[in-house]
């Protein structure tokens, strides 16, 4: 019960601060861009346009619902609202299982909205398995970014470690495969200390690489089982992140 | 006194209730559990992808394709090696190649690094039909800017001469700086004397030796006597040199 109720006043609070106003003044800024790109483009130029708005969509997406999450917690660590809603009879397992909801509520809410430019550019079963994917990408930004503001507090150290997260985790797989097969020096100290290091990282985040592709949309939709393991992986990673947070939250002294 | 929140005011591990720490265990093992089931990356070689028009590349540069032309040589240069994997040039395509360097150059004429990588990167290659290709790229570049690019060109003509075993080739290039840059060093205006000789054609190169000269081009005292003594044994011996034999 009141997780419902928190989560419903979460995405209430997302439409009140003009949330998904945003995310439609996105798809359309980046939407008039990709046109133009298009008009550049001499050639392929259904290809450049969906592959530009995918691109700018998907971390447009990502920045929307990363900030919003966290300037909304921020705000009622510094307002106090936590306070007072902590003296009510509410675990706070509760508050963060209702705020997560919320804000994966939005999260869903601007995946498709950004998303839906591309079932008119790209095949409909591509467009479809990308806004997924989308979804199960923001879903773990936004309890990524949960965690991240409930240990540290401040904006500033939160956003810091959200963006560097995402960055890692899209660029890991690369990693991966410089490290275990590099040009020069592979049986060097550095190497296999900087080679354990990476695949010790590879086995506590996701590859969000292989997430949300944009060669979906302009190349070939994939096989389904490739949506049924970034769920997988989304719910198993959702579920770390919400019980990290958890952790920290019943840690910290209000 | 300030407090440092999240810092300092922290409860014990035991404020944490045992069914978040269990399900925290829990979802840690489980991650790590998934991902030890995932087979592990392989690396797929891609293939170079055509070289976008010159008009995008200006537009998507903001004002600064001098910036653009580095970083799509930089991408060509880094493309033989991905990430774990390494393409030998000989299996990129020289036509996408030449593509890539072409629109580096159009945004970049004065920079001669695609002319570099042209001929001394993928010009080395172990096949003939490429290392041709690469010096025909060259030699039509070269007349954009021929006192900026002779260079390139001259180590195209020395490659003609000696691995493509085309003194043609070598003559048509040595003459093309001869006539086109005149900023040239002195070395590269000569070589057409020199491929002249070494092609037996001794009249033809003494008339421009004695040209060069007589025009008082050559100002160093040593490089007139060197010459002067060229000059002397090509009218002596009326052929090649034994110096010119050993001088390549």
């Amino acid at each position: 019960m009141h997780i419902t109720t928190i989560g419903k006043y979460t995405a209430i609070e997302a439409v009140r601060t003009r949330v998904p106003v945003m995310a439609l003044l996105v798809l359309a800024a980046l939407l008039g861009a990709s046109f133009f790109i298009r008009e550049l483009a001499v050639t392929e130029t259904i290809r450049f346009q969906t592959g530009f708005y995918a691109t700018a969509a998907r971390l447009c997406a990502v920045f929307l619902v990363s900030l919003y999450v966290l300037a909304s917690i921020t705000r009622e660590f510094n307002d106090k609202g936590l306070d007072v809603l902590l003296a009510l009879d509410v675990p706070r397992a509760h508050y963060i299982c209702g705020k997560l909801a919320g804000f994966m509520l939005t999260a869903l809410v601007v995946a498709v909205i950004v998303s839906l430019p591309l079932w008119a550019l790209a095949p409909t079963a591509a467009a479809w398995m990308w806004t997924a994917s989308l979804f199960v990408e923001l879903a773990l930004v936004v309890a990524l970014s949960l965690f991240c503001i409930v240990t540290f507090n401040q904006l500033l150290p939160a956003a810091g470690f959200v963006a560097a997260f995402y960055l890692l985790a899209r660029s890991l797989t690369a990693m991966r495969l410089m490290s275990a097969h590099p040009v020069a020096g592979e049986d060097t100290l550095s190497h296999q200390v900087t080679g354990l290091f990476v695949e010790s990282l590879a086995y506590v985040m996701p590859a969000l690489d292989r997430w949300t592709e944009t060669a979906w949309l302009v190349n070939a939709a994939p096989e389904a089982g490739v949506l049924l393991v970034i769920a997988v992986q989304g719910a198993i990673y959702l579920a770390l992140l919400t019980a990290a947070t958890l952790f920290d939250f019943h840690r910290r002294s209000l | 006194m300030p407090t440092f929140a999240g810092l300092t005011d922290e409860r014990t591990l035991r404020a944490v209730p045992p069914a978040v720490s269990i399900m925290l265990a829990l979802t840690l093992a489980l991650q790590l559990l998934w991902h030890g089931l995932q087979p592990s990356p392989t690396a797929h070689a891609e293939a170079l992808p055509a070289a976008p028009d010159t008009i995008s590349l200006r537009a998507a540069s903001f004002g600064e394709p001098i910036a653009a032309a580095q970083i799509l040589v930089l991408y060509l240069q880094a493309f033989d090696n991905q990430p774990g994997i390494s393409i030998p040039f000989l299996d990129l395509d020289y036509d996408r190649v030449t593509g890539w360097l072409a629109a580096a150059l159009q945004l970049d004429p004065h920079s001669g690094y695609p002319l570099m990588m042209a001929s001394q990167l993928y010009g080395q290659v172990p096949d003939v039909r490429k290392q041709r290709a690469m010096c025909e790229f060259v030699h039509a570049q070269f007349f954009i800017a021929p006192d900026e690019h002779w260079r390139w060109l001259a180590h195209c003509a020395i490659m003609a001469k000696h691995r493509l075993k085309d003194q043609a080739l070598a003559l048509r290039y040595a003459t093309d700086i001869t006539r086109n840059a005149s900023k040239a060093s002195g070395w590269a205006r000569q070589m057409r004397i020199f491929i002249l000789e070494d092609m037996g054609e001794t009249e033809s190169a003494r008339v421009l030796l004695g040209g060069l000269l007589a025009t008082g081009e050559i100002t160093d005292p040593s490089e007139v006597n060197f010459l002067t003594e060229r000059l002397q044994a090509l009218e002596l011996t009326g052929k090649s040199s034994p110096a010119s034999k050993s001088r390549h």
